[in-house]
């Protein structure tokens, strides 16, 4: 009786499927849709409503403690999303936080800490746009560990980690270096913003100034056995990429279907002139529906380690991408002049999509992976 | 031209890609134009995102890869979508045009689809050809005759039928119709991992065991004893380096011939030189520090060879055709008459198609299935297609082998005729022909 409640372990905290989509729709149709101007245009860092968000289960479904529900949990970020692109990207970079955390399998990251994060109760983000591509071979590492009594000293810059402030944190990598520097391996740890680091202001960027994003300075920062996620850092990189990358999803759908409500909301005054224009509402939406399927298959497996699983979530986050495009566009151009005002939801959508495209992994190096992955492999 | 100018240096911000130029200086931060980069102070920082000096470094242009040419946009222009630039993707291309010179077509292949005939790939290396005379056609050239829009070096990573849209690595396209001719690709077993071994399945793939042959004769283990790995091990043979081929089975080309046949194969090949290790199941397969390989077999023999070939057989490549719900068997399920997928307005054809459970991986049928196809893409009438199993040469020039007909588990193999030089043999049913089969040819080594 006792294990089938523990097994059972969503009814604890009565997150059921059901509850946390209406919980979500809530948010995300009330306070987020209201603050959403706010967010984009002044940067305010929306912690409330990701509290909300968190107390509703939704950035703890994904967690296995909570049953892997990657389906809804991707299905909640879109549905947020829908709304501001901005939070959705706050929820994916707390998601992947909270992911770590849990698979790193160390007891400090775990338990209350993990508790707290995945209800929304604590926050943070991660740092691993410059390591995925530094991983990927893409560009070099950042951040430099050298080994010292009991872990590791950590130097170097990041310029922009979204998702933290004074008292948050973030899943970072650094390359370890021997002396004569070169890099033997990578390690992964819980980096914690106290007063050790230095947070520094971003430039302005043209979109998603409300997640918080700062560039960070380490110098001679120490990382113990308490604070590691993974060392070496590669092996659990690769388990938990697929996952990393399909839960952004939800992000990219959820711009896409932001974009198709502003063509829809236009419909009934301009939809005799708007039947000229390509990619209608329609035609999106039955392209949105067969990603929807697509993620939804996807998000059963999420540590699925085959070559074939990783291709399919990069083919569906590179289609999310072009989606969220095409229905950003498409949204301005059916609303004509409304969708032209600066507080109008297609101007800050245009932005959210191009932050869906340009964010690690963006179109290019998905698409530059995908052919690596498809490629033959011949003796050297 | 001043010198001077010459001099100056660029160095790159590695976080955001931010170029310090020593000409210009950054009189933002209190750089004077023409200031050094080594004059700059540590705590000098990125103007655009601040880290600091030392995460700069020398910034030289690389040269733009000249990719724009083959890398036409993706225009939403709908069409006619062929996915493969192999015999199969270009035959079906030659039979749309020749039956209507305007449609739009687009060829998406993973390699230059580059044309040539892909049975030669199996006797050329004696022959001493070259990947460049092997070419009858570059993929550029035939892409300008026949007037279709080629992708080469892209990848067809997704399809939704319902959509009609086929994902690559160079974009999204909407097609009219979908023409599938993704061909085959070698199903290696786990012993025999791809960075260790060599296989032969298109002109890409002989082109890197060409060039690691280059160097002079060497020690060659061909693992599978089928047609292609019976008609490398000859060629090699014949090219100058030592064959060894292994096999699970008892004898070479178990799965099609009597052994009485398959004898006179393997004594054809003891006059070549090349040793058969039969019953042979390879465990592992390891590279030395001299860059050797160590093939193990299941009875604990340790062979040391130069390069190690996988002949053990092709397989459809399931992922697109699965992704997008088409009907799968061994390879791509096409109605036998039409050749169309279990979706509409997505044809297959060539070695990534199976007709009635079966793949057929031969060229000889592939004309026919194209024009099958083209006509039902272009709606013309066309009797449809008729498969009938292709007549069967091992291109193994001391000993050619050619089979007809369709032979069968059951029925038993009969001498017709047998002399020095040949052997033919025949499987009747009821008093009626439904195999036959011929090894050898009179007076070979004479007309040699």
């Amino acid at each position: 009786m006792e294990s089938a409640l523990i097994s059972g372990d969503a009814c604890v905290d009565s997150w059921s499927d059901e509850e946390v989509m209406a919980r979500v729709g809530d948010i995300a149709r009330g306070p987020l849709a209201v603050a959403a101007t706010r967010i984009d245009a002044q940067g305010h860092y929306p912690l409330d409503i990701m509290a909300a968000l968190g107390e509703a289960g939704a950035l703890g479904v994904h967690l296995d403690s909570h049953g892997a529900r990657f389906g809804l949990s991707i299905d909640a970020m879109q549905e947020a999303s829908r709304a501001c692109g901005a939070t959705g990207f706050l929820m994916w970079a707390h998601d992947v936080c909270g992911l770590y955390m849990e698979q790193s399998r160390n007891p400090l990251l775990g338990g209350e800490r993990l508790d707290a994060h995945a209800h929304g109760r604590s926050f943070g983000g991660t740092a691993l746009s410059n390591p995925m591509k530094a991983l990927a071979g893409i560009e070099p590492m950042m951040l430099r560990a050298a080994p010292t009594a009991g872990g590791y000293l950590i130097n170097g810059t990041l310029p922009w980690v979204s998702h933290i402030k004074r008292g948050q944190y973030c899943g970072a990598i650094a390359a370890v270096h021997r002396n004569d520097g070169s890099v033997s391996h990578e390690v992964m740890f819980m980096l914690d913003c106290d007063e050790r680091v230095e947070l520094r202001h971003c430039p302005v960027f043209s979109g998603m100034e409300g997640t918080s994003t700062w560039g960070i300075r380490l110098t001679d920062y120490f990382v113990g056995e308490a604070s590691m996620i993974a060392d070496p850092a590669r092996p659990f990189i690769a388990r938990i990429k697929p996952a990393f990358i399909l839960l952004q999803v939800g992000m990219a759908l959820g711009v896409a279907q932001g974009g198709i409500d502003s063509s829809l909301e236009v419909e009934p005054m301009l939809g005799h002139v708007n039947r000229f224009l390509h990619d209608r509402p329609g035609e999106l939406g039955a392209e949105l529906e067969d990603a929807a399927h697509q993620a939804k298959q996807l998000a059963q497996t999420p540590y699925d380690g085959s070559t074939d699983y990783l291709l399919e979530v990069l083919d569906l986050r590179a289609r999310g991408a072009e989606l969220a495009l095409r229905s950003a566009q498409a949204s301005l151009l059916h609303q004509g002049a409304r969708g032209y005002l600066m507080s109008a939801a297609p101007q800050r959508r245009i932005r959210e999509s191009h932050f869906v495209a340009i964010v690690t992994p963006a179109i290019k190096h998905l698409r530059w992976e995908m052919a690596r992955l498809c490629a033959e492999e011949f003796p050297a | 031209m001043s010198t001077l100018a010459t001099t100056w240096k660029k160095f790159v911000c590695r976080a955001c890609g931010l170029i310090y130029d020593e000409e210009l200086g950054d009189p933002d931060s209190g750089l004077a134009p023409g200031t050094r980069f080594d004059d700059i102070t540590d705590d000098w920082e990125c103007p655009l995102c601040g880290v600091t000096k030392a995460d700069f470094m020398p910034y030289e242009p690389a040269v733009a890869a000249s990719c724009g040419e083959r890398r036409a946009a993706i225009s939403r222009k709908e069409g006619v979508v062929v996915v493969g630039g192999g015999t199969a993707g270009w035959a079906a291309v030659e039979a749309l045009r020749a039956l209507d010179a305007d449609v739009p077509i687009t060829m998406v292949t993973a390699c230059e689809g580059d044309r040539y005939r892909k049975p030669e790939l199996s006797v050329a290396l004696s022959q001493d050809k070259s990947p460049e005379t092997l070419v009858t056609e570059y993929g550029r050239d035939a892409a300008m005759r026949l007037d279709v829009r080629l992708l080469s070096n892209t990848y067809a990573v997704g399809l939704s039928s319902a959509l009609y849209q086929v994902r690559t690595t160079a974009g999204t396209l909407n097609y009219t119709q979908l023409i599938l001719a993704q061909g085959a690709r070698p199903a290696m077993p786990a012993a025999l991992p791809p960075s260790l071994c060599w296989r032969i399945n298109d002109l890409a793939m002989w082109t890197g065991v060409h060039r690691t042959l280059a160097s002079g004769p060497q020690r060659i283990a061909i693992v599978g004893a089928g047609l292609v790995g019976c008609e490398l091990a000859e060629d090699f043979a014949r090219a100058g380096h030592a064959v060894s081929v292994l096999d699970m089975n008892e004898q070479p080309l178990a799965a099609l011939l009597p052994e009485r046949a398959s004898q006179r194969l393997l004594q054809s090949w003891r006059s070549r030189g090349i040793a058969f290790l039969p019953a042979r199941s390879v465990t592992l397969v390891e590279s030395t520090s001299s860059g050797k390989r160590i093939v193990h077999t299941q009875r604990g023999e340790a062979l040391h060879v130069d390069m190690v070939l996988c002949a053990t057989g092709l397989g459809t490549d399931p992922r697109l055709a699965r992704g997008a719900g088409l009907d799968f068997e061994r390879g791509i399920v096409v109605d036998p008459g039409t050749l169309q997928t279990s979706a509409p307005d997505i044809y297959a054809l060539g070695d990534c198609i199976s007709i009635a459970g079966e793949p057929c991986r031969f060229i000889e049928p592939i004309a026919a299935q194209a024009e099958t196809i083209a006509h039902a893409v272009l709606g013309r009438d066309h009797a449809g297609y008729r498969h009938k199993p292709p007549v069967l040469r091992v291109k193994t020039r001391s000993l050619p082998i050619v089979m007809r007909g369709v032979p069968s588990r059951e029925l038993a193999w009969e001498v017709v005729d047998e002399d020095a030089q040949q052997l033919s043999m025949a499987q009747y049913r009821d008093g009626n022909v439904v195999a036959s089969l011929d090894v050898g040819q009179k007076n070979v080594e004479m007309a040699a």
